[in-house]
Parts: structure tokens; C-alpha cells; sequence
């Protein structure tokens, strides 16, 4: 049981970090979505200072 | 300067003609309605737990109406945190992410309103109504009944609908971390809810504890956790105007906790009777657990810098750097708990609960507070008064400090109590104080959530969000714009791209994982064990000792006393040995418990007497004096010697406990290899094996089961004796003046409801032998308990206390001249078959009798208690009234002679 859980974790995060080392592109992608967020985030914020105004 | 806000509004009409289309409805009316129902249910669920707390010290608060007792106001305290306050939390929340992070409205505004009635009502008030009525399940965080805990599922599987199917619509290619959480913890939860609840109804005992402990982690770390975090991982940029440190990381995190926090749940019940290897996998996850915890508040952490003094100044921003850095603490404290050199000590303990607290308050809620205080400030037409929301914060971080601190160390002290052979109401008394503070430590809690609550309704409506919307530092433009062009470059994630889809299948895939190598092999493991080792004697529960279940049940005493002795030299001392997994093989649900404020129950058969557990149900602090269990006079008609028929059930099911383990004579069997299971291995180095280890209280009292007693003689020296009658006295007290009487006259309050009654003390002459037995075996047939966890100095002082209250015999010469020799004769007639022939209660008939007959060569009774024996008896006893036989002239008699024979037998008179 334990040896199972050590593996498994142990060979995702291998996996893991072997991507994200090997493809730059990766790093990139997996990095969009907190930009996004924002630019959704200001999008309403900037919808409700129209609004205001 | 260009701030990233000027520069994202040119780029939404880019974004409008790319596909973003108009911004989807955010539904403020949902958000307000959940927010407003989490405040009032968190103060209402705070009262509750003031009022839980305040019973620890003041047992008799409120009352003792069944509404209002204990258990039922500690059920409904946690399910109102975990239903009402985080739930409706959550919710809101929701409500004000799910559109803006899918980009598209929710489901159905005509379904939000469902859910939210469902949500308060056919769950919550209704859940609440029904256990302080007194239907229940003695299941932690999910004590509802069944009944709502079908509500629970319709709400789940309508949250799938409502705030999952706009992520599947929006076919999201770069969902944010927040979305993951939030599609992660409804799924899960959606499966994990309806198997911790319904399972272990259906599958007993270790098997269904095994289940269980699934439950009582994933309820934290499959609903509390991610949507907490999920609110995190939000309200931080949206505050610092920044993006995340690494949304790479947060991802790591998200799948680690994901596959690590379900395999946690069986460390619950460490050194129990659950399969080693499923114990030592939990534990393996939650060192596994608390190093992921480390990734994501570092992630998190590293998100606010440079923005140190905006944590600062924006109240809801630290409320949540507050529930992150909790986060960090209590994980890692959860992950060294969980390791056997810690838990051995502190589970059952305090301890837990202020890790619990720091866990549900620290972490959870102030991040829900944060979230909604966030979330306050942007929506239009909203109140908002920022100096009361920092009084709040300051009143919270107080309440919490003061409580999670007092009960760490009452943890602490009670687990010293429970290490050495202190008598268990030594642990009690002990940590009173602490109780005290910690309810006192309630109060800044109520006044910081009611503060948090006028927050949002004082102060003029805003009608603007300006003021929550900071601007952005340019350099992000250029990071934004680079993760922009890339990530559109990548292309190699196609199946990636359905992020929604990876985390519906992660989430069954990992939920199955959990139960299969945590629940089923262990559990199927335990079926064979069961098998193999159960005694072909065992008995189901009569239909009296099942109902008495299901009112121990409903009146929460599992979250006071186990019914499982673990593997552990310290709990075998004290109850006996290790709890086997065919024990409760019979139990429908497990009621292992995860706390001990009284002692283990498993071992109770024949341990007290019915008398004893009937006046001890009617008011424990008749019979213990400082006591804490709530009192269940609804279970009598007026007396303790009135028991109604759910008092007997009661009575009859902690009769049960332990019956089959004692009468199989499976303790004297020895144990071979072949009925050996894994528990002796759980010893940690340098401790004594806990199979190896005797039990110090007897298994039970009235079957015959003794051993020779010490024999404690007071001291010799007159100053020496003073001081131990001193002590003693002390000691008499504490311990035993609840039965005996202050005075020691039998007349104590439960003497009342006792029989056969408590000694009068001061009516005879007591030997050193005779005291030394009782005090080290108790008396069988009574309510007297063996105190031989006592140490040996106070047995002694109390021998010498006992025999100091003996009033100085003023006899009256009215026997005088009595026929000694028509006593004896007299004795050998009506006495000898139980008393013996020498009257060392021996007699042919005395290993048949509960109590045993006096052995009166170390009893010597004053000429009126010996007077009033031979008149009335002792009922309760063997011995019978002897007017009606004996004339008074032979009772006179058989008085002189019995009194005579005081001493050892070559000495005395009678003899």
C-alpha cells in the first residue's frame, strides 16, 4: 500500500516536472489561465465602472 | 502610467469580436440570499457551540430538556459549520465566480432559488429540527439523518447543473485554478457524501469504520478544502490586481490533493483494528498531504509579494492571508498527528478539537469571510463598513488564538492523565479550566461574526466598484501578452484542452481509487479475519439492547466514550484488551468514536451495576461528583429507580458491551498464531507490548473476578496517621462521597437509588485487610468499583480515613450477659451456610452470592448496625430480615457472638 502510494505520487510529479522542463510552450500554456482570470476579473469590474458612470 | 485595467478594457472589445461575447449575468440576488443565510446560520451554529462548550463546566446549562442536551446541540453545531455556514459560503461564492471564470451564467436562476430553499430548508432547518428531535446518525459530519442526507445528494447533483455545466458550455482551454476546485469539490463531494453516510449503516463494525474515516476526512478535504482554496486562489489577484505566482503549481496542487487528501481518511483510527496496511497508507498520504499543502500556500504566499502592505490595509484580503497561513499550520499539524509516535498520545484528546477548530475557523471560515467580504464590495447597491469588518477580523484572530492555544494544551494534560493509571475523572479535573477559557474564547467569536454580519448592512449603499478595483503594474502587460500568443501556440494539448472532462474523470477515478484501497480491501480483509476468529457463540442484540443503541446514538454518547480499545499499553491497562474486528461485527453503524472525554466503553458488561448505570444516566454526578456527562432524565419517570422503557433499553445495551468478548472466554484462550492478528506489531520501540500488557481495572467485577489485594496498613506514627486521615479525607471526597455520604454514612445522593445502599462507614469496625480488598476489587453485587488506579498512598490514607470515621463504640450494657454460646449455636443453625462456620464468609452457599457474605472476622459492626441487619436485613443482598425467625433474646445473641468474632480467628472470643 504504501509502496503503491509512493510510486504513483512519485511518478506523477515526475511526469509532471519532466513536461513542463522539456516544453517550454507547456510552461507557457499552463500559465495562461491566471491572465485570463484577470482579464475576465477587469472585464466585469470595468462593465460595472461603465455602468456607475 | 498604463494600468493593466486601461489596458484590458481595449482589449475586451478585441475580446468581444474574438468570441468572449457579452459578459454573462452574475446573479447578485443568489449571492445576497446565501450570504445572508450563512451569517445567520454561522451565528446560530456559534451559540450552539458556545452552549456545548459551556456544558463542560456547567453540565446542568439550559437545563437538561432532551432538546437541548449535548449531543443533539453538538450535532447540530457541526452540521450547522459544515451545512449552513461554509455551505451557503460556498455557494455565494459560486454565484460571483462561476460566471466570471466560465464566462457564463449559471444554469437556471429559477434552479439557484430551488437549491437555495433546499439548501436552508429541506436540509439544514430541517436537519436541525430533526436531530434536536432526536433523529440522528451517530456518524461524524453526518449526523443529519438519512432523510436530509437524501436533500444533501438532490442539492449536489443540482450544483452540477448549476455551476459545473457552464464550465462543460464554455469548453474552457485555459480554465484557472479556481474553476478546477470548484468542479473538483462539487463532484467529489456529490459521490463521497452519499457513501459516508449510507455505508456504514449498511456495512458494520471495523468494516464500516473503515468507511467512515473516509468520510470524516473528505468531508474537510473534499468540500471545506478545495472550495476554500478556490476562494484563495480568487480573491488574491482579483485584490492584488496580480496574477498568481504559478498557476502551474496551484495545478500540482490541485492534483495532488486530489489524489492524496481521499487516501488520508483512515487515520482516524490509528493502532484500531482496521488492517495495518491501510493504516500506514493513510499515514504515508498524510505526510504525502502535508507536503503538497507546503506547495500550494507557498504558491500562494508568493502571490503577495510585494503586496505586504495591501494584506495589510484591505480587511478582506488578510482575512484570507489569515485562512492561508491557518492552512499551512493545521495541514502539518494534521500530517504529524497522524504519525503513531504522536497519535498514540494525543488522540482522543483536546487536542483534536483544536485542531479541528483551527481547521474549520482559522482555515475555512476566514477565508469564506474574506471571500464574501470580497465579494461585498463589488456587488452594486451593496453596504459596506470596512472599519467594523477590521474589528471583526482582530475579535476572530483573538477567539481563535485564545482557543486553539487552550485546547492544544489541555490535549496535552489530558493525555498525561490518560498515560499514567490516574482513575479517568482525574483527566476531568484536569482540564476544567481549560474548558472554561475555552468557552469564554467562544465569546469574541460571536461578537467577531456579528460584527462581520452588521459589516454588510451598515453604512450608506455603494453604487460603485471603483473603489475595490486597483491598478496593475505594466509589467504584467507583457507577461499576459507573451502567456497569450503562447499558449495559443501550444497545440500538443488537445485532450488538455477539456479541462472540464480530465477533472469529471479524475474525480470518480480518484473516488473510486479511495474507497477500493482504504474501504474495500481493508474491509474485505476484515470479513475473512471476522470469519476465522469470531467466537460461533456470539449473539446478535435483543431487540431492548438494539433500541438502547439507537438512543445512545441519538443522544451523541459516541462523541464522548469510544467502544474501541486500541492497541496501545496505556489503553489495555486501563480497558482491557485490544478491540478485535469481530467484536463490533454486529454493529449497524460503528460507534468507534474519534473522542474521549469519558472512558472507553467496550468493556462495560458487568462492569457496574444496573443500579449504578441507571442512577449514573439519571444524573452521573450523583455517583462520579465531578462528572461532566449530561444528565438524561427523560429516560426516567421522575427517580433513578424509575426508569422508563427507553432508560432500561439504554441500560440493557451498555450491558452488552463487551458480553460476547467475556463470555466466549476469549481473553483465556491462548492465543495462537492462528487467532493472532497484526496489533502486537504496533508497539513502538521501547514500549511495552500492548497484548502483553494486564489490564489494572478487572474485565468485571461481579464475575467472581479478584486478586490479591496489597495489604495497606496506615501509618503506625500518631502524626504520620493524622496526615494520612488528612489526605484520605481528601481523597474520600473526591471519590467517594457521592455514594458514602460526606460523613461516610451510606447517605450520600446516590444512595438513594443503590442497592444493595453504600456502607455506612462509621457503624462497624473495618480491618486493614477488608479495606485494602474493597478498595483494590471493589465489592461484586455493588455499586462499589475497585479503585486500584488510585496510587498506593491514597488507598493507604483512605484505610486509615475509613477507620477513623468509626464512631467510639458507646455500647449500651443491655446485652450484657448474653449467651455467647447460644450465639454460636445460633450462628452454626441459620448463619454458617453463607457466613462459613468461623464467619470468614465462607460458607457453602457464599460463591453463589453477589455481594458476598461478611466475612466478619474483618468486619465488626456496631451493636446497633448488627442489631438492625438481623431486624430488617440487607436488601440487595442475600442476607434476610430475621425477626419474624428469631426471638429477640436469640437476636441478642447472634449480635454479641458476630461481634465477637472480630479479629483473626485464634484470637477472638467467639471463636
Amino acid at each position: 500500500m504504501i509502496n503503491l502510494i509512493v510510486i504513483a505520487i512519485s511518478a506523477i510529479m515526475f511526469a509532471l516536472l519532466l513536461v513542463w522542463w522539456r516544453w517550454p510552450a507547456f510552461r507557457v500554456w499552463m500559465e495562461a489561465p491566471k491572465y485570463s482570470m484577470l482579464r475576465q476579473e477587469s472585464r466585469f469590474d470595468n462593465q460595472e465602472t461603465d455602468r456607475s458612470s | 502610467m498604463t494600468t493593466f485595467a486601461q489596458n484590458l478594457s481595449s482589449r475586451n472589445n478585441q475580446a468581444n469580436t474574438r468570441g468572449l461575447g457579452a459578459l454573462p449575468t452574475i446573479e447578485y440576488d443568489l449571492i445576497r440570499a446565501h450570504v445572508f443565510a450563512s451569517l445567520i446560520t454561522l451565528v446560530i451554529s456559534v451559540l450552539f457551540g458556545i452552549t456545548v462548550a459551556t456544558k463542560f463546566s456547567f453540565p446542568e446549562f439550559l437545563g437538561s430538556h432532551p432538546w437541548l442536551t449535548w449531543g443533539r446541540l453538538r450535532y447540530n453545531h457541526t452540521q450547522g459549520i459544515f451545512f449552513g455556514w461554509l455551505g451557503n459560503a460556498f455557494l455565494a461564492f459560486f454565484y460571483y465566480a462561476v460566471p466570471r471564470l466560465a464566462n457564463r451564467p449559471v444554469l437556471s436562476r429559477k434552479l439557484g432559488w430551488f437549491l437555495f430553499w433546499i439548501w436552508n430548508f429541506a436540509v439544514i432547518l430541517s436537519g436541525w429540527v430533526l436531530v434536536a428531535a432526536g433523529f440522528s446518525q451517530p456518524l461524524e459530519w453526518a449526523e443529519f439523518p438519512l432523510v436530509v442526507a437524501a436533500f444533501v445528494v438532490l442539492a449536489f447533483i443540482l450544483m452540477v447543473f448549476e455551476f459545473v455545466l457552464p464550465f462543460f458550455r464554455a469548453r474552457l482551454s485555459d480554465l484557472y485554478v479556481s474553476g478546477w476546485y470548484i468542479i473538483g469539490g462539487i463532484i467529489f463531494t456529490m459521490l463521497a457524501y452519499p457513501v459516508g453516510n449510507v455505508v456504514p449503516n449498511l456495512v458494520p463494525g471495523a468494516r464500516g469504520a473503515a468507511f467512515s474515516g473516509l468520510w470524516i476526512h473528505d468531508a474537510v478535504g473534499l468540500f471545506v478544502t478545495p472550495f476554500s482554496i478556490a476562494i484563495a486562489y480568487y480573491v488574491i489577484p482579483a485584490t492584488t490586481r496580480r496574477p498568481i505566482s504559478s498557476h502551474f503549481l496551484s495545478m500540482v496542487g490541485f492534483w495532488v490533493l486530489f489524489f492524496i487528501y481521499p487516501l488520508n481518511g483512515t487515520h482516524h483510527y490509528v493502532y484500531s483494528a482496521i488492517p495495518m496496511a491501510a493504516q500506514k497508507g493513510a499515514i504515508v498520504a498524510s505526510a504525502y498531504l502535508g507536503m503538497d499543502v507546503i506547495l500550494v500556500v507557498a504558491n500562494l504566499l508568493f502571490s503577495l509579494r510585494g503586496s505586504s502592505g495591501l494584506a495589510s490595509r484591505d480587511v478582506p484580503l488578510r482575512f484570507v492571508w489569515f485562512g492561508v497561513v491557518s492552512y499551512l499550520v493545521v495541514s502539518l499539524q494534521g500530517s504529524v498527528q497522524a504519525l503513531m509516535p504522536v497519535n498514540r498520545f494525543i488522540h482522543f484528546t483536546d487536542w483534536v478539537i483544536g485542531h479541528s477548530h483551527l481547521a474549520m475557523i482559522g482555515f475555512a471560515s476566514f477565508i469564506a469571510l474574506g471571500g464574501i467580504a470580497h465579494m461585498w464590495q463589488r456587488i452594486p447597491g451593496t453596504r459596506y463598513n470596512e472599519r467594523m469588518l477590521n474589528w471583526s477580523f482582530w475579535l476572530l484572530a483573538i477567539g481563535l488564538t485564545l482557543m486553539v492555544t487552550d485546547l492544544t494544551i489541555a490535549g496535552l494534560v489530558e493525555a498525561q492523565v490518560w498515560q499514567s493509571s490516574a482513575p479517568w475523572i482525574d483527566s476531568v479535573r484536569a482540564v476544567g479550566s481549560y474548558w472554561l477559557v475555552r468557552t469564554l474564547s467562544g465569546l469574541p467569536f460571536l461578537a467577531g461574526f456579528v460584527l462581520f454580519w452588521t459589516a454588510l448592512v451598515s453604512r450608506p449603499r455603494s453604487e460603485t466598484v471603483t473603489s475595490a478595483v486597483r491598478p496593475v503594474a505594466a509589467e504584467e502587460i507583457v507577461a499576459f501578452e507573451n502567456g497569450s500568443t503562447a499558449s495559443q501556440e501550444f497545440s500538443w494539448t488537445g485532450w488538455l484542452g477539456h479541462a472540464h472532462v480530465v477533472a469529471f474523470g479524475a474525480g470518480v477515478g480518484f473516488f473510486t481509487l479511495s474507497f477500493l484501497v482504504l474501504a474495500i480491501i481493508p474491509g474485505k480483509e476484515l470479513e475473512n479475519e471476522i470469519k476465522r476468529v469470531a467466537p460461533v457463540t456470539m449473539a446478535t442484540l435483543t431487540a431492548s439492547e438494539q433500541r438502547g443503541r439507537v438512543i445512545y446514538g441519538r443522544e451523541g454518547c459516541a462523541y464522548c466514550h469510544t467502544e474501541q480499545v486500541r492497541s496501545l499499553a496505556a489503553d489495555v491497562r486501563r480497558f482491557g484488551a485490544p478491540t478485535e474486528p469481530w467484536e463490533t461485527k454486529y454493529d449497524y453503524p460503528q460507534l468507534w468514536g474519534t473522542r474521549r472525554v469519558g472512558p472507553d466503553l467496550s468493556r462495560e458488561f458487568n462492569l457496574h451495576t444496573p443500579d449504578w448505570q441507571l442512577t449514573h444516566l439519571f444524573n452521573p454526578r450523583l455517583v462520579v461528583r465531578d462528572s461532566v456527562m449530561p444528565p438524561y432524565p427523560w429516560l426516567f419517570n421522575g427517580t433513578p429507580n424509575q426508569p422508563t422503557q427507553e432508560g432500561l433499553d439504554v441500560l440493557a445495551y451498555l450491558q452488552s458491551l463487551g458480553r460476547a468478548r467475556q463470555l466466549s472466554g476469549f481473553d483465556r484462550q491462548t492465543l495462537t498464531v492462528s487467532v493472532q492478528s497484526e496489533t502486537p506489531n504496533m508497539a513502538m520501540p521501547g514500549e511495552p507490548s500492548a497484548r502483553a500488557t494486564p489490564p489494572v481495572v478487572p474485565i468485571a467485577m461481579t464475575g467472581g473476578y479478584s486478586v490479591s489485594a496489597p495489604l495497606l496498613h496506615p501509618a503506625a506514627d500518631p502524626d504520620d496517621l493524622q496526615e494520612e486521615v488528612s489526605r484520605g479525607a481528601t481523597v474520600f471526597t473526591a471519590n467517594c462521597a457521592s455514594c458514602h455520604g460526606p460523613a461516610g454514612k451510606g447517605d450520600g445522593k446516590a444512595s438513594a437509588s443503590l442497592l444493595p445502599k453504600p456502607a455506612n462507614l462509621s457503624a462497624a469496625r473495618f480491618s486493614d485487610q477488608r479495606l485494602s480488598s474493597v478498595l483494590w476489587n471493589g465489592v461484586a453485587g455493588s455499586a462499589m468499583p475497585p479503585w486500584r488506579q488510585l496510587p498506593t498512598e491514597d488507598l493507604r490514607a483512605l484505610v486509615a480515613y475509613v477507620q477513623s470515621l468509626r464512631v467510639s463504640p458507646v455500647e449500651s450494657s443491655t446485652q450484657e450477659g448474653a449467651d455467647l454460646v447460644l450465639g454460636k449455636a445460633l450462628f452454626a443453625a441459620t448463619c454458617a451456610s453463607c457466613h462459613g462456620e468461623t464467619g470468614a464468609g465462607n460458607g457453602p452457599a457464599a460463591g453463589a452470592l453477589a455481594p458476598a457474605p461478611t466475612n466478619l472476622h474483618l468486619k465488626k459492626p456496631t451493636e446497633k448496625r448488627a442489631w438492625d441487619v438481623l431486624e430488617n436485613g440487607v436488601p440487595g443482598t442475600a442476607m434476610p430480615p430475621w425477626r419474624s425467625q428469631l426471638s429477640a433474646d436469640q437476636r441478642h445473641a447472634l449480635v454479641e457472638f458476630v461481634r465477637s468474632l472480630y479479629g483473626p480467628p485464634q484470637e477472638n472470643s467467639g471463636k
